[in-house]
């Protein structure tokens, strides 16, 4: 199962690298270490682990901003403190980004810590009318590059949420 | 020092770099001396970003300099920047901390912890290599080549100001819708590098 979280972590990163993304910053959740870890060794990728999760909205902010193409990872513990950099910085100046973080607190989350990101995950990003897809199996990591792609046509950050089960590989096919 | 005497210095001093300012007196004091209305990024009320912003600019275009102003305000709150800024190390990026103790941009409310807090000591504790200290206008003026004019690599440079006075607190803020900015800013950056930010060229 762990090679298959590699196989998934690898085709996320070979879609990000379609899309045009070159900057990767990031902060770690368990469900994503398998996409950090071959993000830090992929030479297409300049991999930036950061201190915070708003970090790294205002790196990609200025990456977009310097026309490098950008995406930040984090899991969906960390997206719940950046709501102010978001609607400050990339609402404010129409700036956009693409955010990948996990599907905490759904059905298959053992973990209990994180049943509040199950209830208010997703009523957050509407609340702030974020669009966002969720991809739970691997022949959907195509999306990524759609997502990359609405959020500049809108000028908006829009999410992609990764399952449990995609990124532990158990999803089929 | 004061304040903006302190920007008006630099403004004089600026050699074609970008400047992202960040919320409040140091946007104030630099659309005071420059009123830029192209080439710098007035990143208003990020609460600590706009080092972080200038980061991301400065990994996309090697060729360009870049100074960040922060306010001390900002980094009390994320003085953890210092940290992706050391591991970037980023040799095209100055970063010009305000320290003048207080919330500026909110009637200079107080800082936490104020009179302790040695921002050069942080930066040096966390690896930064070129740090700098002014307290006065002739100390930046006899020190501006060493520490900021020598290009010589990501440089982290603390400058003592005085809280802006009631009237000073008054100067005019850079009056820019977000779009507005974002589009003058891009596209002065795509002229100068032929870059491509908004996925098509005017």
């Amino acid at each position: 199962m762990a090679e298959r979280g590699q196989e998934v972590a690898q085709r996320i990163l070979d879609e990000l690298a379609r899309c045009g993304v070159k900057l990767i910053a990031s902060l770690p959740d368990n469900w994503v270490m398998d996409v950090i870890g071959a993000a830090a060794a992929d030479r297409r990728f300049v991999h930036v682990p950061v201190n915070r999760e708003e970090s790294a909205i205002g790196l990609c902010a200025g990456a977009y901003m310097g026309a490098m193409g950008s995406a930040a990872l984090m899991g969906a513990s960390g997206f719940m403190t950046v709501i102010y950099a978001i609607t400050k910085i990339n609402y404010s100046y129409e700036i956009p980004l693409l955010l990948l973080m996990t599907l905490r607190g759904a059905p298959g989350d053992h973990h209990k810590h994180h049943a509040s990101n199950g209830l208010y995950l997703r009523p957050v990003l509407e609340a702030i009318d974020m669009p966002y897809q969720i991809i739970g199996r691997p022949d959907e990591i195509g999306m990524i590059s759609t997502a990359y792609h609405h959020s500049r046509t809108v000028a908006r950050p829009m999410a992609v949420l990764l399952t449990r089960g995609l990124l532990r590989g158990e999803a089929h096919p | 020092m004061k304040y903006v005497d302190c920007v008006a210095y630099l403004a004089r001093r600026r050699s074609g770099q970008i400047v992202v300012t960040s919320a409040g007196n140091s946007a104030q004091a630099w659309w005071k001396a420059t009123h830029d209305t192209e080439a710098t990024f007035y990143l208003e009320a990020s609460m600590s970003l706009s080092s972080m912003f200038a980061a991301g600019l400065a990994l996309a275009q090697p060729q360009l300099k870049f100074w960040a102003f922060v306010g001390d305000g900002a980094f009390c709150m994320n003085p953890g920047m210092l940290m992706v800024e050391r591991q970037m190390n980023l040799p095209n990026l100055t970063h010009f901390l305000l320290s003048n103790r207080v919330y500026g941009a909110t009637s200079n409310a107080a800082l936490p912890n104020l009179t302790d807090n040695d921002y050069a000591a942080i930066a040096r504790g966390m690896g930064i290599e070129r740090v700098f200290t002014f307290d006065s206008l002739a100390a930046l003026e006899s020190g501006f080549d060493a520490a900021v004019g020598a290009n010589a690599g990501h440089t982290f440079v603390v400058l003592e100001v005085e809280p802006f006075t009631d009237a000073e607190q008054r100067l005019e803020q850079p009056p820019f819708d977000g779009p507005e900015l974002k589009y003058r800013f891009g596209r002065h950056l795509e002229q100068r590098t032929g870059s491509d930010v908004f996925g098509y060229r005017l």
